[in-house]
């Protein structure tokens, strides 16, 4: 059902249990099947023809929000984002997937975007560098796309944003696994950002970053320019002094480190630099940098909104116990699924939004 | 126009050292394979050439143990219009002679094509045989170390690995192409490939099938013979650089 190499994975589990106390979703479910062993154990029953593969264990499948907190801590080199990913694509295949999935899966192949709708335009004409902004970004975090871009027009950078921003294929890649069909989106995305013909694009969403720089070249579908996420590319900007905030306290804050940037790219320190920039102390959490724990994504939000918000919750219990004041992000998936349910008296801060204020 | 395309692949080790039997064969049971790192840009190609002509078909043909059959199947998943296994016990030990006249017999049995398409070399045995022998005993021109190919009205336009560079090879159809590794990275599986896929099955011929007695398969059919394998001990080599004039002396004194 998955490949030889997925299986390998799966069955590779010594049962240490360590990625129960580390996955988010676990957490908040309590659920066995929503460890990555207990996904992977059922994967080798399938294999074994001990079990068949339904739609019970199809939905456990989709009850992951593929962060890659059990992969970081795995002491057999276990990567259960492997064989899940592969399983959501057989859930597909064999039309086992929840319904909440297939109809997210139509509104892309309808669309575009994950959520059926025309997407809002960010398009400008600019020769310095080209910033993508991303479906979530785009059609629910507005205020992060326009303060970044805000940000680089403050500095002199002259950004250009493609009319029709094709999507990257992250969305799709999550919902159906690495698949043709998310070859050729990003294909598409990758010859749209090489006919802009500039040195650098600046991507605002990591799930798209991650995509990018990780995937598209071992799909021979490469990106000319250097992919730079937009958190490094505007510290990048406060290190050279390209940026003057003014001077402003802001209070406490603590910098939730998104899953992909923390584990994909190890950066952590950007978003700290922006923090600080933007006039926050900074405190932080037990779960940071490449122990940083998920909040949700949107993908995930749209097809188990309930597991999601209870998920964000947890990151939220995460930072309560810090007694800091502001939830601190700079990622668009993040500050949608933390939106959801901000607990009384504590901020969730977009932090281009809060480093555009203070310039 | 083109109408058939073959591919010939072959599953190898993925480990990264394989155990040999008392006949100096890879032990491949146990082992987990993958298809063979040149075979895949071969079968790309065969996609793309395939893509470009809709109407066009592509036939895979492997050679090996009833086992590959479960990795092969996923082929189809990927835009084969056939698979097809040659798999026999009595096919067990094939030098590559032996390998490319059970080759050779299958292919006749699947009739005209325009053209075969193959990886170069295989990383386990690395003779890089087969697609001289198979164009040899076909009787079709061939051009080997392919790493771009377009397909033309009767033939093809390739470009050809050199040693110090490329050349470019017009041929015609029907002819044998062997694809460098790494030349085209196979594409993934699509979820409609994915689903017509569920349905259809390996075709599985064996020798006598494909009309090759047992004196021609196999250990039985191979002209070599392993008689001896070595592996060579780090830290032994004693290179050292001399002037021409000193050549002659030099290998008198190592008598080569």
């Amino acid at each position: 059902m998955v490949s030889q190499k997925a299986l390998q994975h799966a069955e590779k589990c010594r049962f240490c249990w360590m990625c129960r106390h580390l996955c988010p979703v676990q957490h908040q479910t309590g659920k066995e099947l929503n460890t990555p062993r207990a996904k992977g154990l059922l994967l080798s029953m399938v294999s074994k023809k001990s079990a068949e593969f339904d739609r019970d264990m199809a939905q456990a499948m989709y009850e992951c929000m593929l962060c890659d907190a059990c992969v970081n801590d795995c002491c057999t080199g276990y990567q259960p984002p492997l064989f899940i990913r592969e399983a959501r694509t057989e859930a597909v295949v064999n039309e086992l997937a929840p319904e909440a999935v297939m109809q997210l899966i139509e509104n892309v192949e309808t669309s575009g975007n994950i959520y059926g709708t025309v997407k809002p335009s960010f398009a400008r004409e600019g020769t310095d560098v080209l910033v993508y902004i991303g479906e979530v970004a785009a059609c629910k975090v507005s205020g992060m796309a326009k303060a970044l871009l805000n940000i680089l027009e403050k500095t002199g950078i002259r950004a250009k944003v493609l009319d029709n921003e094709p999507a990257s294929g992250a969305m799709l890649a999550d919902l159906m696994g690495y698949v043709e069909e998310v070859t050729q989106q990003a294909s598409a995305c990758a010859d749209a950002i090489n006919a802009a013909k500039l040195p650098t694009v600046v991507v605002l969403d990591s799930y798209d970053a991650e995509i990018m720089k990780q995937r598209y070249a071992e799909w021979g579908c490469e990106i000319k320019a250097e992919v730079v996420t937009a958190t490094a590319y505007v510290a990048k900007l406060l290190e050279e002094g390209k940026l003057a905030p003014k001077s402003k306290k802001r209070g406490s804050g603590v910098c939730h480190d998104d899953d992909r940037l923390a584990r994909s790219f190890y950066e952590f320190a950007p978003v700290r630099a922006m923090a600080k920039a933007a006039g926050f102390d900074l405190a932080e959490m037990f779960n940071r940098e490449r122990l940083a724990k998920s909040c949700g994504s949107a993908v995930a939000l749209g097809y188990m909104p309930e597991i999601t918000i209870k998920v964000a919750g947890g990151r939220w219990q995460d930072m309560i116990r810090t007694d800091a004041k502001a939830m601190l992000v700079a990622n668009p998936q993040a500050y949608l699924c933390l939106s959801q349910c901000v607990p009384a008296e504590k901020e969730l801060v977009d932090l281009f939004t809060a480093l555009d204020e203070s310039l | 126009m083109i109408k058939r395309i073959l591919v010939c692949v072959k599953l190898v080790p993925t480990a990264t050292s394989v155990e040999m039997d008392g006949q100096f064969r890879l032990k491949r049971d146990g082992t987990s394979l993958q298809l063979n790192i040149a075979d895949v840009s071969a079968l790309e190609a065969a996609l793309r050439l395939k893509a470009a002509t809709p109407d066009a078909e592509v036939v895979v043909l492997s050679m090996g143990p009833a086992k590959t059959s479960q990795t092969l199947q996923e082929l189809y998943a990927l835009g084969a219009d056939r698979v097809i296994l040659l798999s026999d016990p009595a096919l067990a030990g094939a030098d590559s002679f032996a390998t490319a006249k059970a080759l050779v017999a299958a292919i006749r049995c699947l009739g005209d094509f325009d053209c075969l398409l193959c990886g170069r070399r295989a990383i386990d045995a690395e003779t890089g045989q087969i697609p001289g022998q198979l164009a040899a005993a076909l009787g079709i021109p061939a051009v080997t170390n392919v790493q771009q190919l377009t397909a033309r009205d009767n033939g093809f336009l390739c470009q050809r690995r050199l040693e110090n560079g490329t050349a470019q090879l017009e041929i015609a159809a029907p002819c044998l192409l062997s694809v460098c590794e790494y030349t085209y990275p196979l594409r993934l599986p699509g979820i409609m490939g994915k689903r017509r896929a569920r349905d259809k099955q390996v075709e599985v011929l064996t020798a006598v099938a494909v009309g090759l007695s047992a004196e021609e398969c196999g250990l039985r059919g191979s002209k070599t013979k392993v008689i001896r394998v070595d592996t060579r001990a780090p830290g032994l080599r004693k290179c050292r650089y001399c002037e021409t004039d000193v050549l002659a002396e030099k290998i008198r004194e190592v008598q080569l």
